[in-house]
């Protein structure tokens, strides 16, 4: 046995090139599927790390519209937590900013505030200290830190439970520590405790019993034995039953639940399966790859095995010989697999787009690693044994005598099906690959409408507990007035919600003398709370009407714009002077251009700019137009910001471009790793196409030999093999395409703009597939084409 | 110790079949040295690997000693063939990857010898051979007549009563052939059987009979 592995490894060495071609192979078909799947098994497979983890769902509400935007309203909310017995632990919580001071410095850390029983529907086991539970709803005042806070913050510090910070601006006890693991749905530093029994409310609504203000996520438990479909057919009767109740508000919605895993990875499932079916395709390549080399390796070899054979060896000794060959193969390219695996996962984690959840739960996967060098060395394995097998005794003598030229067409075949085979994987990762990137370059080359050059933004959220009421629109006051006093930030702006960050503010509207249109179908608008100054900040035209003015404020009749989308709706009649209701009737003053907001993706939207000083949040941004550095923006935006208040942390300044660079973040990634693996794919095929045809000239010498010393001309003989490399390639392609436009359909729902069965692209990269086959059967050809007959003849 | 009775090999092409060994009779004492001769095609190979047991599809009787390896399962014939056979070729055939000590260790290895027995037995025969000085040297290092050589101590080492040879001066210059029979001649004068096929009348004339073949039939024997 030592002495079969110590022959393996040295035969390995004596022929370096087909060692590192199949290690090479081996290791890019493990490395990628190990990467890829530890990845999609973090994000998508592996439960989340809590107790009984499948019963944790996320409640969320079901607008009359369709749409399941989950906010919801503190009347629903109570509603859903007393009336739905399916349901235990239901919890409120939205995500706050936390200014922690009374700790050295002040620092802001991600915060989610929640409702007492949040920490029961995830039964978490606290590391330090307890969490907060039902029992303390009401009291207010209490936090939980993470870990790392404690960590960062206070140094482990054993006495942390009981100790007081100021959580903006709020003394509030810490209770206890709760491990890394505690990062779901939101990953944050700080949990603290609804002061009632929902979230406060960022902007005024009627309590306990307001419908209309839907601010706030909930989670729950589903009661033992209750599955997620009886639990909806509860919410769904609970529904309607609102809806008769309160018809205003409720009429039409509904309420259901989903298990948190999925809800957290709902947007990302389908990119990541594109990406799993693409690394597969790339581990089935680097197989048929492996096992073309090993079946043309032991072709080579079958006069050595036949002389085994005649010396003694039987024909278990002679597997066992090749098994431990395969084995030595699997552990080199298994290893140098794992350590591409390891650095795989760390580049997909930092190519990853910003939002893509549960990324923290992304570790190398050594079960996937172990699975996939199983699968390629059993590849492997059974291409280099079968001949080994079939070298029984009858053919003893003819494989001593012609090491192994003839009877090799069959096996030839089997590896030209495998050749043919990887073309066509290869074709269906390019056209994939070429349709993503199609699709990010026309989302890219989308006009967001506005000018996004020399653009900078910055979000400036303010801590409610310190800024209530008029302080809010004072405060953004007095930061605009600083910014619009210095040169670097002169044409600057506030705006609610920042373009293409992915926040949401809409509502229904009525326009007046039009008439009210029946629940559920209701008109709905994109809300934006701006600055006078947006407009001419961002780029947009002012179409009619006038923009906002130092004088639409508080007390004065309220006004608001509406982009031209909205204006088409009034159809003929001038919408200027016209009113609409958002909840209390407000006059159109302006109509501007189109601009998106939600993503590229999503075409512009009915659309109503509100100005801030008659409608003011406090999670307002700053926009500033500058030929400057974004740092040069921040150093002024910082000054501004300290001047009025020392304890107020500033948030990251990003060109727009940056922005909208990040909004590209998912396209961007799924493009990228598939134009990484499409590349690779290329290259395994043309090392298969080259290989196959090597292997075909060296069989072939004395062929060659025999047809040049017949008079052929060596363009004539390098066109053989030219041909014969050439139409296994075009077969694969005519494979490969037919398999492409089925490939294309599935993946049809994540192009923007572009066909999946274009015919440009699917010939161009069937064109470039053959162009690169050409070009692997070259070199053989060139060798072919150089035989000298006579030494090939006396080889023979 | 080799009785041969009616032994045939044919191929068959649709509805015709083609002879390659007809009712081949022939009897080999032990200590014999025999020369199979014959044009090309005459079948001289062919039955030689039946000798070796590197062939099973053919019919008649062939007695090994007291042993019908015609009634014998492959399995059998395999015991057989390691215990009393070793064979040696017109191209060497040595491994290419394994040094001149390995390539004679190799049919020990294959018969489950303890590795302490194999370091003493291809000692003694680099020994005998004379080939101490190259044992560590590939086979793509030494010349056509000193592989061919080593291909007889790697057929001699398991101690075989009977050695085939096919052709084995066919690729090695008179000098060097001429060595090569010597040394068959003294493994002969030694007690080992040897059955060669060649088409020299040179090297036949080291042997004691020869057994000419044309078309697949026996023609003479003397």
């Amino acid at each position: 046995m030592f002495q079969d592995l110590r022959h393996a490894v040295r035969s390995y060495l004596r022929t370096p090139g087909f060692t590192a071609v199949a290690v090479m192979t081996l290791a890019l078909g493990v490395g990628g599927a190990t990467a890829i799947f530890s990845v999609v098994d973090g994000i998508l497979l592996r439960p989340l790390p809590y107790a009984d983890a499948s019963r944790i769902v996320r409640v969320a509400r079901i607008s009359a519209t369709g749409t399941t935007d989950g906010a919801f309203s503190a009347g629903d909310f109570l509603d859903v937590k007393r009336e739905a017995p399916s349901l235990v632990h239901v919890a409120g919580y939205r995500e706050d900013i936390s200014d922690v001071t009374g700790t050295g410095e002040p620092v802001r850390v991600p915060g989610v505030q929640t409702t007492a029983a949040f920490f029961e529907a995830f039964q978490v086991t606290p590391l330090v200290g307890r969490v907060y539970t039902a029992g303390d709803e009401g009291r207010g005042a209490l936090a939980v830190i993470s870990e790392g806070l404690w960590e960062r913050q206070f140094g482990r510090r054993d006495d942390i439970v009981g100790t007081e910070i100021r959580v903006n601006g709020t003394p509030t006890e810490i209770v206890g520590v709760v491990p890394e693991s505690v990062r779901h749905p939101i990953e944050a530093d700080l949990w603290t405790l609804a002061p009632g029994e929902v979230p406060t409310s960022p902007i005024p609504s009627d309590g306990l019993a307001d419908r209309e203000v839907q601010y706030f996520a909930a989670l729950a438990r589903l009661a033992q034995g209750v599955t997620a479909s009886d639990a909806n057919a509860q919410l769904r009767a609970l529904g309607e039953r609102l809806g008769q109740q309160f018809p205003d508000t409720n009429r039409g919605e509904s309420f259901h639940v989903r298990p948190l895993a999925d809800s957290l990875v709902s947007d990302v499932r389908a990119g990541l399966l594109v990406l799993l079916g693409a690394v597969a395709c790339v581990l089935l390549i680097a197989c048929a790859n492996v096992a073309g080399l090993m079946l043309a390796r032991s072709l080579v070899r079958r006069r050595e095995l036949a002389v085994r054979a005649s010396l003694g060896a039987s024909r278990w000794q002679l597997a066992r010989q090749l098994m431990i060959e395969s084995l030595v193969l699997a552990v080199a390219g298994g290893a140098a697999g794992i350590v591409l695996a390891v650095w795989g996962v760390d580049l997909l984690v930092a190519l990853a787009p910003e939002g893509l959840p549960r990324l923290a739960d992304v570790q190398l996967d050594w079960r996937v690693a172990a699975t996939a060098s199983l699968a390629t060395t059993v590849v492997g394995l059974l291409a280099g044994l079968a001949p080994a097998l079939q070298s029984s005794r009858p053919h003893l003598n003819e494989d001593l005598k012609d090491g192994g030229r003839t009877g090799t067409a069959s096996r030839t075949r089997f590896r030209s099906g495998l050749v043919v085979a990887e073309v066509a994987v290869a074709l269906v990762l390019l056209v994939g690959a070429g349709l993503m990137v199609t699709s990010l370059f026309r989302l890219r080359s989308v006009d967001p409408g506005f000018r996004t050059t020399s653009l900078a933004a910055v979000e400036l959220p303010i801590p409610q507990s310190r800024y209530a009421g008029p302080a809010q629109g004072r405060f953004y006051s007095e930061v605009l007035a600083r910014l619009r006093a210095h040169p670097a930030t002169a044409m600057s702006a506030l705006v609610f919600p920042l373009p293409l960050r992915g926040s949401n503010a809409s509502a229904d509207i009525e326009v007046e003398g039009q008439p009210a249109t029946e629940r559920p179908a209701q008109r709905l608008a994109e809300l934006n709370m701006v600055s006078a100054e947006f407009f001419q900040t961002m780029g947009l035209r002012l179409m009619r009407g006038r923009g906002f003015s130092a004088t639409d404020v508080d007390g004065q009749p309220p006004v608001v714009i509406i982009n031209e989308r909205l204006a088409a709706e009034f159809g003929d009649t001038d919408p200027i002077g016209r009113r609409i209701n958002l909840g209390s009737w407000v006059t159109i003053v302006g109509v501007v251009s189109d601009a998106r907001r939600q993503s590229l993706e999503a075409a512009p939207k009915p659309a109503v700019y509100l100005p801030y000083g008659q409608f003011v949040l406090p999670f307002m941004s700053v926009v500033v137009r500058t030929e400057g550095s974004p740092a040069a923006v921040a150093s002024v935006v910082k000054a501004a910001v300290r001047e009025l208040d020392p304890d107020l942390p500033v948030e990251t300044v990003r060109t727009i471009e940056e922005i909208i660079e990040t909004s590209t973040g998912q396209p961007r990634f799924r493009a990228t790793i598939l134009l990484a693996f499409a590349s690779l794919a290329l290259m395994l095929a043309a090392v298969g196409v080259y290989g196959l045809m090597s292997f075909s000239v060296s069989q072939r010498t004395s062929e060659m030999g025999v047809r040049l010393a017949l008079g052929a001309s060596p363009r004539q003989v390098g066109a053989l093999v030219m041909r014969q490399g050439l139409l296994l390639a075009a077969a694969g392609v005519g494979l490969g395409l037919a398999l492409a436009l089925a490939v294309g359909r599935v993946i049809a729902g994540m192009l923007f703009e572009t066909s999946a069965t274009d015919p440009r692209l699917y010939a161009g990269l069937g064109a470039l597939l053959l162009t690169i086959a050409a070009l692997a059967c070259y070199v053989p050809a060139r060798r072919a084409m150089r035989v000298d007959p006579m030494r090939a003849l006396r080889s023979e | 110790m080799v009785k041969l009775r009616n032994i045939e090999k044919s191929f068959r092409h649709g509805l015709s079949q083609t002879f390659v060994l007809r009712r081949i009779n022939v009897d080999i004492a032990e200590g014999q040295f025999v020369s199979i001769m014959g044009p090309s095609g005459a079948g001289k190979s062919t039955l030689l690997h039946i000798l070796g047991m590197h062939d099973s599809a053919w019919t008649g009787e062939y007695w090994l000693g007291d042993e019908p390896i015609h009634q014998h399962s492959a399995k059998e014939r395999m015991r057989l063939q390691k215990q009393h056979i070793g064979f040696v070729f017109q191209s060497y055939h040595l491994l290419d990857n394994l040094t001149v000590y390995e390539n004679i260790d190799l049919p020990l290895s294959y018969r489950d010898v303890k590795k302490t027995d194999r370091q003493g037995m291809v000692a003694d025969i680099l020994d005998r051979f004379a080939i101490v000085g190259k044992k560590d040297l590939y086979p793509n290092q030494l010349s056509g007549g000193q592989q061919q050589l080593v291909a007889i101590a790697r057929a001699v080492v398991a101690k075989p009563t009977l050695i085939l040879a096919d052709e084995p001066t066919g690729n090695l210059h008179s000098d060097q052939g001429r060595e090569i029979m010597e040394l068959f001649k003294r493994l002969n004068e030694g007690g080992t059987t040897i059955v060669q096929v060649t088409h020299s009348e040179v090297n036949a004339t080291y042997g004691h009979r020869v057994i000419r073949l044309k078309d697949g039939w026996v023609l003479d024997e003397n």
